[in-house]
This record gives structure tokens, sequence and C-alpha cells, in this order.
């Protein structure tokens, strides 16, 4: 479904210090220094995956989406989604894409939402049959029955994002681009929006998703690609990246002796949570589980005990501050 | 076509529901639209009372010059001149993003987004005006309103290719305010007049800036003061808007959005 080949996008930015001086100096002269935020990154995705962009601020993440949505040209390399070159045949594109935005609103914000529905439905020429049949598939499915006829300023953060979903889901996309989508939601409301996602890519609509919520990327995505410093630093499945964690997993305890700070090989104190409740992580390859249990008990007294997969964002640590070196691994 | 028209229909629909949701917003605006409008001829009646007058011209062929400018910017400005605006704050904000997502030419989106029925003011105030001037002045014959129409149309063409200049500027020239402020400085020769003016600055508002042919041309047409020759202000509007679309598209490219 989507090609890419080696895309790049540099851009020019001026540059300029933070004195008076500096900045009079740039009413005459300005220098411009080159950034390369995408670096020949390559890779393809097919209908019906659901793929997390992930990275650290300025990798380059919304820069390879917006050269996938057609929103800007590269500087080079080749992409090829649903057949089409997103910025060389913008118009049928996006006739076939949608995108919701975490930050930016496509709703018009001092009428109901249900009035940018049917701005939206000229637009993409959508027949009235298919705009009530979407329209009411997708109000069930979010429950905005009530609140998509209210002015978008009395919406909730939550109930704006569900019309924002349905302003991006009517003229029923193949490929769906999400931009941070449940930014500041309540637990309950990014519940409800990743129900939706997950409903609509059963559907075989594919979703890309670029999010620093990793609750996101662990309840919804399938396969992960970090972008550092403009190129791919990991493309790996969910389960592929949790395992670059190797054996170790988070162990929490509460014991009757307090767990001095320096601890056998394989062990390693992650925080302290009071004096006698720690969160270590244990390296099984080192030391397994069944001795680790038996010998803390010896010396400690475990009076409680949750043993847990290292989250994922001890990866995305590690990930994110090692320079480039691109691990390709699909 | 059917398309653009149902685009056009919605969209005027959403933005005066816009408008209607702060109905005294809404009225205070037209209302100073139209006060603002008529400083201009207020202050060309007060100069004809006085005494004075613009060589060659009546007060009633003046203000009729300056009714034609007032309507043609009341059809321009409500359907093109909003694109300079919404241009000006989206391209900073790195919103202009949402139109290239729309499966319609972004120039279209543009002028959509930027519909602006606040300025339909300006044809009340044209109007007004127009019909004050026509009482004064001989009615015209058949031909001088088909010439005057004819050349009417040129003088939106005309305000349609600067709005199209100004709001192409703004993807290299982002946040630069001032754009209006270059219309406003320029345009305000278009309310007089243009044989008041020296024959070097006449030749600069009909062939470089062309100022002049949005409402001189006309009005003095619909007076009989112009030939069946000064018809050749439509070929020179067309090719206007023709820069103009090829300047925005060109000028289009230099648009790098906002960060992610």
């Amino acid at each position: 479904m989507i090609e890419v080949n080696e895309l790049s996008k540099k851009y020019y930015t001026f540059e300029r210090g933070h004195t008076m001086r500096e900045v009079i100096k740039t009413l005459v002269h300005r220098p411009m220094k080159e950034i390369c935020a995408v670096d020949r990154i390559s890779f393809k995705i097919e209908q019906g995956e659901m793929v997390a962009f992930l990275g650290p601020n300025g990798a380059g993440k919304s820069t390879t989406l917006k050269m996938l949505t057609g929103v800007l040209h590269p500087t080079s390399g080749e992409v090829r989604s649903l057949g089409l070159v997103p910025w060389k045949q913008r118009r049928e594109y996006v006739r076939r894409i949608g995108a919701v935005f975490g930050q930016k609103s496509q709703l018009i914000w001092d009428i109901p939402p249900s009035d940018a529905f049917y701005m939206n439905k000229a637009i993409y020429s959508i027949s009235d049959k298919d705009y009530a049949e979407t329209l009411d598939e997708l109000v069930e499915l979010l429950q905005v029955g009530d609140v998509m006829r209210k002015p978008t300023r009395q919406l909730s953060l939550g109930e704006r994002m569900k019309c924002e979903f349905i302003m991006a889901m009517l003229h029923r996309p193949e490929l769906v681009f999400l931009d941070e989508p449940t930014i500041g939601l309540d637990m309950i409301a990014k519940e409800n929006i990743r129900s939706f996602i997950r409903s609509m890519n059963k559907r075989k609509v594919t979703f890309i998703l670029t999010t620093h919520d990793l609750e996101d990327v662990e309840l919804l995505a399938e396969r992960v690609m970090v972008i550092n410093h403009g190129q791919i630093v990991v493309d790996d499945s969910l389960t592929g990246l949790r395992n670059r964690l190797g054996n170790k997993k988070s162990v929490r305890l509460t014991t009757e002796q307090p767990v001095p700070d320096s601890l056998p090989a394989g062990l390693k104190l992650l925080e302290r949570i009071g004096p006698l409740e720690v969160e270590l992580e244990i390296d099984t390859s080192a030391l397994a589980l069944k001795p680790f249990i038996s010998q803390f008990n010896e010396s400690y007294g475990i009076i409680d005990m949750a043993i847990e997969a290292l989250p994922i964002e001890a990866v995305m640590k590690q990930l994110y501050e090692k320079s480039h070196t691109p691990v390709h691994s699909v | 076509m059917k398309g653009i028209l149902a685009c056009w229909s919605s969209m005027m629909r959403v933005k005066l529901a816009e408008m209607m949701a702060y109905r005294s917003h809404f009225i205070l605006s037209v209302l100073l639209l139209i006060v603002g409008d008529l400083v201009v001829p207020l202050v060309t009646l007060l100069v004809y009372r006085s005494g004075a007058s613009f060589p060659g011209w009546t007060l009633h062929e003046a203000l009729l010059v300056q009714a034609v400018f007032v309507l043609a910017k009341g059809i321009a400005f409500p359907f093109f001149f909003g694109m300079v605006g919404t241009t000006l704050s989206q391209v900073r904000e790195g919103t202009f993003d949402l139109l290239l997502l729309r499966p319609r030419p972004v120039m279209f989106m543009s002028m959509l987004s930027g519909f602006d029925p606040d300025d339909f003011g300006r044809l009340v105030s044209g109007s007004v005006l127009f019909a004050f001037a026509m009482q004064g002045i001989v009615i015209p014959g058949g031909a001088a309103w088909v010439q005057f129409s004819l050349l009417f149309i040129a003088s939106i063409a005309i305000l349609f290719s600067m709005s199209l200049f100004l709001s192409g500027i703004l993807f290299r020239w982002v946040g630069s305010s001032r754009v209006f402020d270059i219309f406003d400085a320029v345009s305000g020769f278009g309310m007089y007049p243009g044989t008041i003016f020296s024959k070097a600055l006449q030749n600069v508002f009909t062939y470089i800036l062309p100022i002049g042919l949005i409402a001189f041309v006309p009005a003095s047409a619909l007076l009989g003061r112009e030939g069946w020759g000064s018809l050749w202000t439509l070929a020179s509007a067309a090719a206007l808007v023709l820069l103009g679309i090829v300047y925005w598209n060109r000028m289009l490219k230099n648009y790098t959005s906002a960060g992610g």
C-alpha cells in the first residue's frame, strides 16, 4: 500500500543568536543553516496495518508524515501510496486518505460540528445516501449524537476529538494518518478513541499513528518505526521491540528489611518507592526468577511482589539516547 | 462545475452561520464597512461644496468613479480578498496543511476558507453611492451599459489577480500583515478620476499597476467618455489573472508548513 524509497527532506532555516547585537545584525544579514529533517528513509506498509511512528521531538516524524500526505514535496526519494505519488497526484490521493491532528482542528470553532461535516460532504462530493449512512454509523460508534449539534467551542476535548474523527472518516478513507490523536484526553476518552480506531482497523483501514503516548502504542500498534535524527533506527513489531530488552523484567517488591543500593549481578535498582518498597530490573538471563525470589526472601523477607515485562518506555529511552545507528528488522 | 457550486453554497452557509453566532459583531462590521467606504465620497462632496472640483468632472461623475470602485470591492472582497487574511494566519500557524488535504485545488480551497460575508456591506455602500451618483448624470444608453458591464467584469478580475499576488507573497513573507497596507496605499489612487493625475502617473495606473482600470475606465465608459477600444482592458485583466494564478502556484512551492 505504501512504498517509501530513500526519502529525504532538507530545510533551510535562519540562525541567529539571542543578544541585541545579533538580533539587529539579522536585519542586514541572516546566516542560513541546512537542516536534514528526513535522511534517506525507506519502508513499506501493507493494507490494514496499524503502524506507530515514534521518535523524540524534532526527529522527523511529522515531516515524514507530511510527505506521505502530499503536504510537502521531498528533496529526493520516492513514495508510492495507494498506487499514487502523494505530492504529484494530490487531489486524487487525498480523496482516499484521512487525517486527524491532535493539535490542528478541522472543525469550525463557533458552529456545530454537524455544519462542518456538511461542508466536508460538499468538498468530497459525497452523495446524500453515502453521507447519511456513514454519518449515522460513525455517530453511533462514537456516540456523539447529542454532541454534534452544539457549537464546537462548547464541547469537551474528548467530544471534539470524536468529531474530528468523523470529519476524517466521512469519505471512507482507506488510509488514515493520526498525529497525536489522544493528546490531552482523559483515560475514558482515550479508550473510546482507541476502541474506535481498532474497530476501523478491523475493516482494513490502515492507520499510521504518531504519538508520544506509549500506551497508545502498546494498545494499538502492531508495528513500530522509531525515527531519530531523520533516520529510521528501528522498524519492528511491538513484540520485537520488547525483546530488545532481552530477558529483563520489572519487579516491584515490598520487604520486611530495606533493600540496599548495591545489588548482585543481574539486578538493578530502578526506583526506591519507600523505605521498604523498591522497583528492580531483573535480567533473567543472568539471574533466574526462582533463585532470585528464594535469595531475596531469605535476605530481606518478601511481603508483596509484582513481576511485569519492562514498560516500553525503557526501550524508547535507550533508542532516543543512542546516536543514529539504523537497525532494521522486519 | 456542480461540485464547485456545491462547495461555495456550503461554505457560504457555514460562514453565515459563523457570523450569526456573533450577530452584533456581524452587524457592527457591516455598518463600519459601510461608513468606512463612504469617507472618501463624503470628503469629495465637501471638496465640491467648497467650490473646488476635479477638472472636467462634476460631483456626480467623480462619485460615480468611487461608487464603481466600492461596488467592485463589494464583489471581489467577499469572494477573493479573504484569502489574503486566511493565508496570512494559516501559513504562519501551519494550518494551511489542512487545505492541502482536501481533494480540491488549493487556490479554490483558500478562497473558500477566506470567504467573508462581512464584506458584502461594501455592496450596500457601493449601491447607495451608485444610485446617488446616477441621479446627477445623463442616463446612459444600452451600449454604454454593455461596455460598463464588460469592463466591470474586468475590474473584478483585476482585483482577483491582486488578491493572488498579495496572498502568494505570504508564502515567502510569512506573517507579513503589511500586505493589506500595500493594497490600501496603492488602491487609494483608484478612487479618483484618472485624468487628475499627470500623464506619467496615468500610464503607471493603467499599464503597470492597473488601479485605473478598476473604476475609472468602467465609470468613463458609462459616462460615454470611452470608446469600444477600452475593451482592451478585458485582455489585460485576463492576462493579469493568468499571471496571478501562475505566480500563486509558483509561490505555493515555498510553503514549508510549521513544526509537527
